[in-house]
Protein backbone atom coordinates (compact mmCIF):
# COMPACT_ATOMS: atom_id res chain seq x y z
CA UNK A 1 0.00 0.00 0.00
CA UNK A 2 1.21 3.83 -0.99
CA UNK A 3 0.05 6.75 0.46
CA UNK A 4 0.62 10.05 -1.38
CA UNK A 5 -0.20 13.16 0.92
CA UNK A 6 -0.53 16.76 -0.29
CA UNK A 7 -1.59 19.70 1.60
CA UNK A 8 -1.31 23.09 -0.63
CA UNK A 9 -3.03 26.56 0.51
CA UNK A 10 -3.01 28.07 4.10
CA UNK A 11 -1.35 31.66 5.05
CA UNK A 12 1.72 30.58 3.85
CA UNK A 13 0.69 28.80 0.75
CA UNK A 14 3.64 26.45 0.64
CA UNK A 15 3.14 22.48 -0.23
CA UNK A 16 3.90 19.86 2.43
CA UNK A 17 4.17 16.31 0.47
CA UNK A 18 4.74 12.77 1.78
CA UNK A 19 4.50 9.75 -0.20
CA UNK A 20 4.62 6.80 1.79
CA UNK A 21 5.13 3.06 1.48
CA UNK A 22 2.98 2.01 3.97
CA UNK A 23 4.47 -1.86 4.45
CA UNK A 24 7.59 -0.40 5.39
CA UNK A 25 7.25 1.71 8.09
CA UNK A 26 7.49 0.26 11.93
CA UNK A 27 5.10 -2.21 12.56
CA UNK A 28 3.82 0.36 15.77
CA UNK A 29 3.47 3.29 12.91
CA UNK A 30 1.29 0.51 10.45
CA UNK A 31 -0.58 -0.23 13.00
CA UNK A 32 -1.57 2.99 13.73
CA UNK A 33 -2.17 4.17 10.37
CA UNK A 34 -4.74 1.38 9.64
CA UNK A 35 -6.69 2.13 12.45
CA UNK A 36 -6.95 5.64 11.35
CA UNK A 37 -7.75 4.82 7.39
CA UNK A 38 -10.65 2.32 9.46
CA UNK A 39 -11.62 5.21 11.94
CA UNK A 40 -11.46 7.99 8.91
CA UNK A 41 -13.78 5.52 6.42
CA UNK A 42 -11.71 6.58 3.56
CA UNK A 43 -12.64 4.53 0.98
CA UNK A 44 -16.07 5.31 1.53
CA UNK A 45 -15.43 9.35 1.38
CA UNK A 46 -16.85 11.02 -1.56
CA UNK A 47 -13.71 12.19 -4.04
CA UNK A 48 -14.27 15.56 -3.06
CA UNK A 49 -15.06 17.34 0.13
CA UNK A 50 -15.47 21.23 -0.32
CA UNK A 51 -17.23 23.87 1.74
CA UNK A 52 -20.02 25.79 0.04
CA UNK A 53 -18.00 29.44 0.26
CA UNK A 54 -14.25 28.85 0.05
CA UNK A 55 -12.65 30.28 3.19
CA UNK A 56 -9.79 32.31 3.31
CA UNK A 57 -5.98 30.75 4.03
CA UNK A 58 -7.24 27.03 5.16
CA UNK A 59 -5.35 24.08 4.11
CA UNK A 60 -6.22 21.89 0.69
CA UNK A 61 -5.39 18.19 1.13
CA UNK A 62 -5.39 15.49 -1.03
CA UNK A 63 -4.56 12.04 -0.25
CA UNK A 64 -3.92 8.87 -2.30
CA UNK A 65 -4.23 5.53 -1.08
CA UNK A 66 -2.88 2.88 -3.35
CA UNK A 67 -3.96 -0.65 -2.56
CA UNK A 68 -3.75 -4.06 -4.59
CA UNK A 69 -4.37 -1.88 -8.11
CA UNK A 70 -7.16 -0.03 -6.43
CA UNK A 71 -5.83 3.87 -6.25
CA UNK A 72 -8.38 6.41 -4.51
CA UNK A 73 -7.80 10.05 -4.47
CA UNK A 74 -9.83 11.91 -1.79
CA UNK A 75 -9.27 16.21 -2.34
CA UNK A 76 -10.51 17.79 0.79
CA UNK A 77 -10.74 21.75 1.96
CA UNK A 78 -9.45 21.85 5.12
CA UNK A 79 -12.93 23.34 6.58
CA UNK A 80 -14.62 20.83 4.89
CA UNK A 81 -12.89 17.82 6.54
CA UNK A 82 -15.14 15.29 8.63
CA UNK A 83 -14.00 15.54 12.01
CA UNK A 84 -13.03 11.39 11.49
CA UNK A 85 -10.82 12.83 8.97
CA UNK A 86 -8.78 14.94 11.30
CA UNK A 87 -6.48 12.05 13.05
CA UNK A 88 -5.65 10.55 9.98
CA UNK A 89 -4.85 14.32 8.83
CA UNK A 90 -2.83 14.87 11.72
CA UNK A 91 -0.75 11.75 11.55
CA UNK A 92 -0.04 12.32 7.62
CA UNK A 93 0.87 15.90 7.74
CA UNK A 94 3.26 14.78 10.68
CA UNK A 95 4.83 12.39 8.88
CA UNK A 96 5.33 15.24 5.80
CA UNK A 97 7.23 17.02 8.16
CA UNK A 98 9.63 14.12 9.10
CA UNK A 99 13.03 15.15 7.87
CA UNK A 100 14.14 12.57 5.39
CA UNK B 1 -23.90 40.00 -7.46
CA UNK B 2 -26.63 42.87 -7.16
CA UNK B 3 -29.14 42.11 -5.27
CA UNK B 4 -32.73 43.59 -6.60
CA UNK B 5 -34.42 45.26 -3.16
CA UNK B 6 -38.45 44.88 -3.39
CA UNK B 7 -38.01 47.27 -0.39
CA UNK B 8 -36.15 50.71 -1.06
CA UNK B 9 -33.52 52.10 0.84
CA UNK B 10 -35.37 54.68 2.24
CA UNK B 11 -37.78 52.25 3.78
CA UNK B 12 -34.86 49.95 5.36
CA UNK B 13 -33.13 52.88 6.89
CA UNK B 14 -36.20 54.01 8.25
CA UNK B 15 -36.67 50.09 9.55
CA UNK B 16 -33.02 50.70 11.05
CA UNK B 17 -33.81 53.56 12.84
CA UNK B 18 -37.00 53.20 14.33
CA UNK B 19 -37.61 48.99 14.70
CA UNK B 20 -36.91 46.65 17.44
CA UNK B 21 -33.75 44.68 17.33
CA UNK B 22 -35.36 41.72 15.47
CA UNK B 23 -36.21 44.25 12.83
CA UNK B 24 -33.11 46.90 12.66
CA UNK B 25 -30.68 43.86 12.14
CA UNK B 26 -32.94 42.42 8.79
CA UNK B 27 -33.28 45.56 7.60
CA UNK B 28 -29.31 46.30 7.62
CA UNK B 29 -28.32 42.96 6.62
CA UNK B 30 -30.52 43.76 3.40
CA UNK B 31 -29.41 47.48 3.37
CA UNK B 32 -25.81 46.20 3.48
CA UNK B 33 -25.83 43.23 1.06
CA UNK B 34 -27.46 45.49 -1.71
CA UNK B 35 -25.21 47.16 -4.33
CA UNK B 36 -26.54 50.07 -3.42
CA UNK B 37 -24.81 50.17 0.04
CA UNK B 38 -21.47 50.40 -1.16
CA UNK B 39 -21.85 53.93 -2.76
CA UNK B 40 -24.16 54.96 -0.09
CA UNK B 41 -21.80 54.22 3.14
CA UNK B 42 -21.18 57.78 3.63
CA UNK B 43 -25.21 58.50 3.76
CA UNK B 44 -25.42 55.82 6.38
CA UNK B 45 -22.92 56.59 8.75
CA UNK B 46 -24.59 60.23 9.37
CA UNK B 47 -27.53 58.27 10.94
CA UNK B 48 -28.13 59.41 13.92
CA UNK B 49 -26.43 58.03 16.88
CA UNK B 50 -28.30 55.78 19.40
CA UNK B 51 -28.65 52.92 16.35
CA UNK B 52 -26.53 51.19 18.52
CA UNK B 53 -25.31 48.73 15.45
CA UNK B 54 -23.04 52.22 14.29
CA UNK B 55 -20.25 52.40 17.48
CA UNK B 56 -16.80 53.73 17.35
CA UNK B 57 -15.61 51.80 19.59
CA UNK B 58 -12.88 48.64 19.81
CA UNK B 59 -14.55 45.61 20.76
CA UNK B 60 -12.34 42.65 21.08
CA UNK B 61 -12.67 39.27 22.83
CA UNK B 62 -10.32 36.62 22.32
CA UNK B 63 -10.76 32.89 23.18
CA UNK B 64 -8.83 30.00 23.50
CA UNK B 65 -9.02 26.59 21.53
CA UNK B 66 -6.94 24.92 24.19
CA UNK B 67 -5.25 22.62 21.07
CA UNK B 68 -9.04 21.60 20.08
CA UNK B 69 -10.44 22.37 16.71
CA UNK B 70 -13.83 23.62 18.52
CA UNK B 71 -14.50 27.27 17.74
CA UNK B 72 -14.67 29.70 19.54
CA UNK B 73 -13.18 28.07 22.72
CA UNK B 74 -13.53 29.32 26.18
CA UNK B 75 -13.30 33.14 26.49
CA UNK B 76 -9.79 34.28 28.27
CA UNK B 77 -10.00 37.98 27.36
CA UNK B 78 -12.38 40.33 27.03
CA UNK B 79 -11.92 44.62 26.13
CA UNK B 80 -11.83 45.54 29.47
CA UNK B 81 -9.81 42.77 30.65
CA UNK B 82 -6.14 43.44 31.64
CA UNK B 83 -3.27 41.70 29.85
CA UNK B 84 -3.41 37.78 30.21
CA UNK B 85 0.11 36.01 31.29
CA UNK B 86 -0.67 33.95 27.63
CA UNK B 87 1.73 35.99 25.45
CA UNK B 88 -0.61 34.70 22.49
CA UNK B 89 -3.75 36.09 23.72
CA UNK B 90 -2.29 39.64 24.78
CA UNK B 91 -1.05 39.43 20.91
CA UNK B 92 -3.94 38.46 19.26
CA UNK B 93 -5.98 41.60 21.31
CA UNK B 94 -3.27 43.75 20.62
CA UNK B 95 -2.91 43.03 16.96
CA UNK B 96 -6.38 43.32 16.14
CA UNK B 97 -6.51 46.24 18.13
CA UNK B 98 -4.09 47.88 15.83
CA UNK B 99 -5.38 46.67 12.62
CA UNK B 100 -9.01 48.49 14.27
CA UNK B 101 -6.96 51.72 14.91
CA UNK B 102 -5.12 51.99 11.31
CA UNK B 103 -8.73 51.28 9.44
CA UNK B 104 -10.47 53.90 11.14
CA UNK B 105 -7.75 56.59 11.33
CA UNK B 106 -6.62 56.24 7.99
CA UNK B 107 -10.04 55.49 6.47
CA UNK B 108 -12.53 56.51 9.02
CA UNK B 109 -14.11 52.46 8.83
CA UNK B 110 -15.16 51.47 12.32
CA UNK B 111 -13.85 47.57 12.44
CA UNK B 112 -14.49 45.26 9.02
CA UNK B 113 -17.57 45.72 8.21
CA UNK B 114 -18.17 49.43 8.71
CA UNK B 115 -20.37 49.12 11.63
CA UNK B 116 -18.10 48.57 14.75
CA UNK B 117 -18.78 44.52 14.97
CA UNK B 118 -17.03 43.07 17.55
CA UNK B 119 -13.14 41.13 16.30
CA UNK B 120 -12.80 37.64 17.93
CA UNK B 121 -9.93 35.65 17.80
CA UNK B 122 -8.99 31.98 18.71
CA UNK B 123 -5.55 31.16 20.35
CA UNK B 124 -3.69 27.96 20.59
CA UNK B 125 -6.30 26.12 17.80
CA UNK B 126 -5.16 22.35 17.13
CA UNK B 127 -2.07 20.86 17.62
CA UNK B 128 0.75 22.14 16.03
CA UNK B 129 -1.09 24.19 13.68
CA UNK B 130 0.71 26.48 11.11
CA UNK B 131 -1.54 28.58 10.19
CA UNK B 132 -4.17 30.94 10.77
CA UNK B 133 -6.90 32.17 8.87
CA UNK B 134 -10.10 33.57 8.92
CA UNK B 135 -13.10 31.61 8.80
CA UNK B 136 -16.13 34.05 7.96
CA UNK B 137 -16.53 35.20 11.61
CA UNK B 138 -13.24 35.71 13.43
CA UNK B 139 -9.78 35.35 13.46
CA UNK B 140 -8.47 31.67 13.99
CA UNK B 141 -4.34 30.67 15.07
CA UNK B 142 -2.24 27.91 15.38
CA UNK B 143 1.06 27.91 17.82
CA UNK B 144 3.01 27.16 14.67
CA UNK B 145 4.82 23.82 14.80
CA UNK B 146 7.73 24.75 16.71
CA UNK B 147 10.42 23.71 14.08
CA UNK B 148 9.53 26.26 10.80
CA UNK B 149 6.97 28.41 12.50
CA UNK B 150 6.58 30.43 15.80
CA UNK B 151 2.77 31.09 16.93
CA UNK B 152 1.23 33.25 14.25
CA UNK B 153 -0.20 35.83 16.55
CA UNK B 154 3.51 36.98 16.89
CA UNK B 155 3.32 38.87 13.33
CA UNK B 156 1.08 42.22 12.87
CA UNK B 157 0.93 41.61 9.30
CA UNK B 158 -0.25 38.33 9.67
CA UNK B 159 -3.24 40.26 11.96
CA UNK B 160 -3.62 42.49 10.04
CA UNK B 161 -3.44 40.43 6.61
CA UNK B 162 -6.59 37.94 8.14
CA UNK B 163 -8.46 40.72 8.88
CA UNK B 164 -8.43 42.54 5.95
CA UNK B 165 -9.59 39.16 4.60
CA UNK B 166 -12.78 40.14 6.94
CA UNK B 167 -12.90 43.53 5.21
CA UNK B 168 -12.95 41.93 1.82
CA UNK B 169 -16.00 39.71 2.50
CA UNK B 170 -18.21 42.93 3.43
CA UNK B 171 -16.45 44.76 0.26
CA UNK B 172 -15.63 43.37 -3.07
CA UNK B 173 -15.97 40.04 -1.26
CA UNK B 174 -13.29 38.79 -3.87
CA UNK B 175 -13.82 34.97 -4.86
CA UNK B 176 -11.19 32.96 -3.81
CA UNK B 177 -9.58 31.39 -6.98
CA UNK B 178 -8.22 32.11 -9.87
CA UNK B 179 -7.12 35.77 -10.54
CA UNK B 180 -9.96 37.06 -8.04
CA UNK B 181 -8.68 34.93 -5.25
CA UNK B 182 -4.69 36.13 -6.08
CA UNK B 183 -6.12 39.49 -5.55
CA UNK B 184 -8.00 38.97 -2.16
CA UNK B 185 -4.82 37.40 -1.38
CA UNK B 186 -3.00 40.54 -2.28
CA UNK B 187 -5.18 43.40 -0.83
CA UNK B 188 -4.79 41.18 2.58
CA UNK B 189 -1.30 41.49 2.46
CA UNK B 190 -1.29 44.90 0.75
CA UNK B 191 -3.34 46.30 3.81
CA UNK B 192 -1.78 43.61 6.52
CA UNK B 193 1.63 45.76 5.15
CA UNK B 194 0.39 48.81 6.20
CA UNK B 195 -1.13 47.81 9.39
CA UNK B 196 2.69 47.03 10.56
CA UNK B 197 4.06 50.10 8.56
CA UNK B 198 1.42 52.55 10.37
CA UNK B 199 2.11 50.68 13.62
CA UNK B 200 5.86 51.83 12.76
CA UNK B 201 5.25 54.83 11.27
CA UNK B 202 7.70 53.90 8.91
CA UNK B 203 7.62 55.67 4.95
CA UNK B 204 7.40 53.50 1.84
CA UNK B 205 11.32 53.61 1.66
CA UNK B 206 12.24 52.97 5.37
CA UNK B 207 9.62 49.24 5.13
CA UNK B 208 10.93 46.13 4.17
CA UNK B 209 7.70 45.30 2.38
CA UNK B 210 8.11 41.55 3.84
CA UNK B 211 5.10 39.62 5.64
CA UNK B 212 5.33 37.03 7.81
CA UNK B 213 9.17 38.24 8.97
CA UNK B 214 8.31 37.54 12.25
CA UNK B 215 6.79 33.66 12.12
CA UNK B 216 10.32 31.76 11.37
CA UNK B 217 11.57 30.41 13.97
CA UNK B 218 15.53 30.85 14.08
CA UNK B 219 17.58 29.23 11.59
CA UNK B 220 14.95 28.70 8.91
CA UNK B 221 16.99 30.65 5.63
CA UNK B 222 13.68 33.19 5.12
CA UNK B 223 13.33 37.28 4.97
CA UNK B 224 9.68 36.91 5.45
CA UNK B 225 6.87 34.71 3.98
CA UNK B 226 6.22 37.23 0.88
CA UNK B 227 7.76 39.79 -0.48
CA UNK B 228 6.10 42.60 -2.31
CA UNK B 229 8.92 44.35 -3.51
CA UNK B 230 10.62 40.83 -4.77
CA UNK B 231 8.05 38.65 -4.80
CA UNK B 232 9.98 34.91 -5.66
CA UNK B 233 13.10 35.76 -3.16
CA UNK B 234 11.54 35.88 0.20
CA UNK B 235 12.68 32.31 1.01
CA UNK B 236 15.22 29.61 0.07
CA UNK B 237 15.73 26.63 2.30
CA UNK B 238 15.51 22.72 2.46
CA UNK B 239 12.74 22.44 4.61
CA UNK B 240 10.13 25.15 2.63
CA UNK B 241 11.45 25.14 -0.98
CA UNK B 242 12.01 27.87 -2.84
CA UNK B 243 9.51 31.04 -2.47
CA UNK B 244 7.17 30.51 -5.83
CA UNK B 245 5.90 33.80 -6.27
CA UNK B 246 6.24 35.39 -9.69
CA UNK B 247 6.75 39.20 -10.27
CA UNK B 248 5.27 39.64 -13.52
CA UNK B 249 2.52 38.51 -15.47
CA UNK B 250 5.10 36.77 -18.10
CA UNK B 251 5.73 34.28 -15.39
CA UNK B 252 2.15 33.68 -13.99
CA UNK B 253 1.54 30.28 -12.57
CA UNK B 254 -1.31 27.57 -13.77
CA UNK B 255 -2.03 25.00 -10.82
CA UNK B 256 -4.60 24.14 -10.24
CA UNK B 257 -3.39 23.25 -6.20
CA UNK B 258 -4.45 26.53 -3.56
CA UNK B 259 -7.51 27.53 -5.36
CA UNK B 260 -5.29 28.13 -8.39
CA UNK B 261 -2.38 29.61 -6.80
CA UNK B 262 -4.28 32.73 -5.26
CA UNK B 263 -1.00 32.56 -2.68
CA UNK B 264 1.37 32.55 -5.65
CA UNK B 265 0.89 34.61 -8.51
CA UNK B 266 -0.39 37.30 -5.71
CA UNK B 267 2.91 38.12 -5.96
CA UNK B 268 1.61 40.31 -9.44
CA UNK B 269 -0.46 43.02 -7.66
CA UNK B 270 1.86 42.85 -4.73
CA UNK B 271 4.77 44.10 -6.79
CA UNK B 272 2.52 46.73 -8.29
CA UNK B 273 1.10 48.05 -5.50
CA UNK B 274 5.02 47.99 -3.75
CA UNK B 275 6.24 49.73 -6.99
CA UNK B 276 3.69 52.72 -6.91
CA UNK B 277 4.11 53.38 -3.00
CA UNK B 278 7.91 54.20 -3.56
CA UNK B 279 7.53 56.07 -6.74
CA UNK B 280 4.44 58.47 -5.02
CA UNK B 281 7.35 58.07 -1.72
CA UNK B 282 6.13 59.23 2.08
CA UNK B 283 3.77 56.75 4.16
CA UNK B 284 2.49 54.46 1.91
CA UNK B 285 -1.38 54.47 3.28
CA UNK B 286 -1.63 57.72 2.53
CA UNK B 287 -1.66 57.66 -1.08
CA UNK B 288 -1.14 54.43 -2.56
CA UNK B 289 -3.35 52.46 -0.11
CA UNK B 290 -5.64 55.32 -0.33
CA UNK B 291 -6.29 54.42 -4.00
CA UNK B 292 -6.11 50.95 -3.49
CA UNK B 293 -8.76 51.00 -0.32
CA UNK B 294 -11.39 52.91 -2.57
CA UNK B 295 -10.59 50.65 -5.65
CA UNK B 296 -11.32 47.59 -3.33
CA UNK B 297 -14.39 49.04 -1.16
CA UNK B 298 -16.26 50.93 -4.48
CA UNK B 299 -15.04 49.65 -7.37
CA UNK B 300 -13.76 45.96 -7.23
CA UNK B 301 -16.29 42.72 -8.12
CA UNK B 302 -16.05 39.58 -6.72
CA UNK B 303 -14.93 38.20 -10.23
CA UNK B 304 -12.33 41.29 -10.78
CA UNK B 305 -8.76 40.18 -12.65
CA UNK B 306 -5.99 41.74 -12.78
CA UNK B 307 -6.67 43.54 -15.83
CA UNK B 308 -9.78 45.01 -14.03
CA UNK B 309 -8.13 45.68 -10.67
CA UNK B 310 -5.89 48.21 -13.00
CA UNK B 311 -8.54 49.89 -14.61
CA UNK B 312 -10.32 50.50 -11.15
CA UNK B 313 -7.36 51.48 -9.71
CA UNK B 314 -6.73 53.55 -12.42
CA UNK B 315 -9.41 55.26 -11.90
CA UNK B 316 -9.92 55.89 -8.51
CA UNK B 317 -6.19 57.37 -8.45
CA UNK B 318 -8.03 59.62 -11.21
CA UNK B 319 -11.18 60.62 -8.64
CA UNK B 320 -8.88 61.12 -5.86
CA UNK B 321 -5.94 63.08 -7.34
CA UNK B 322 -7.30 64.27 -11.09
CA UNK B 323 -7.34 63.03 -14.46
CA UNK B 324 -3.62 62.91 -16.03
CA UNK B 325 -2.08 63.41 -12.50
CA UNK B 326 0.89 61.88 -11.65
CA UNK B 327 -0.53 59.53 -8.97
CA UNK B 328 -3.19 58.27 -11.92
CA UNK B 329 0.15 58.19 -14.41
CA UNK B 330 2.05 56.01 -11.84
CA UNK B 331 -0.96 53.89 -10.97
CA UNK B 332 -0.55 53.11 -14.69
CA UNK B 333 2.60 52.46 -14.94
CA UNK B 334 3.31 50.58 -11.76
CA UNK B 335 0.45 48.01 -13.39
CA UNK B 336 2.37 47.99 -16.63
CA UNK B 337 5.72 47.41 -15.03
CA UNK B 338 4.48 44.14 -13.78
CA UNK B 339 2.71 42.86 -17.26
CA UNK B 340 -0.88 44.21 -17.26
Amino acid sequence: MRILFERSGGFAGMKLKASLDVESLPPQQLRRLRQLLDQSRFFELPLRLDSPDSRPDRFQYRVTVENNNCIRTVQASEDALPPEMFPLVEWLTAAARRPR
Amino acid sequence: MQLFCIVPSYILRSIVMNGDEHQRQAAWSTLTASEQCRGERRVLTLMKPGTNIMTGTKRRTVYDARHSYDLPGRLVRGEKDAKSKDHAVNEAFDGSGATYDFFYRVFGRRSIDCRGCRLDSTVHYGIQYDNAFWNGHQMVYGDGDGRIFRRFTGALDVIGHELTHGLIQYEANLSYRGQSGALNESCSDVFGSLVKQYKQKQTAAEANWLIGDRIFMPGVHAKGMRSLSEPGTAYDDPLLGRDPQPAHMRDYVHTVEDGGGVHINSGIPNRAFYLLAVRLGGFAWENAGRIWYRALCDKLREDSSFVEAMNMTVGSAGEIYGSNSREQKATREAWSDVGI
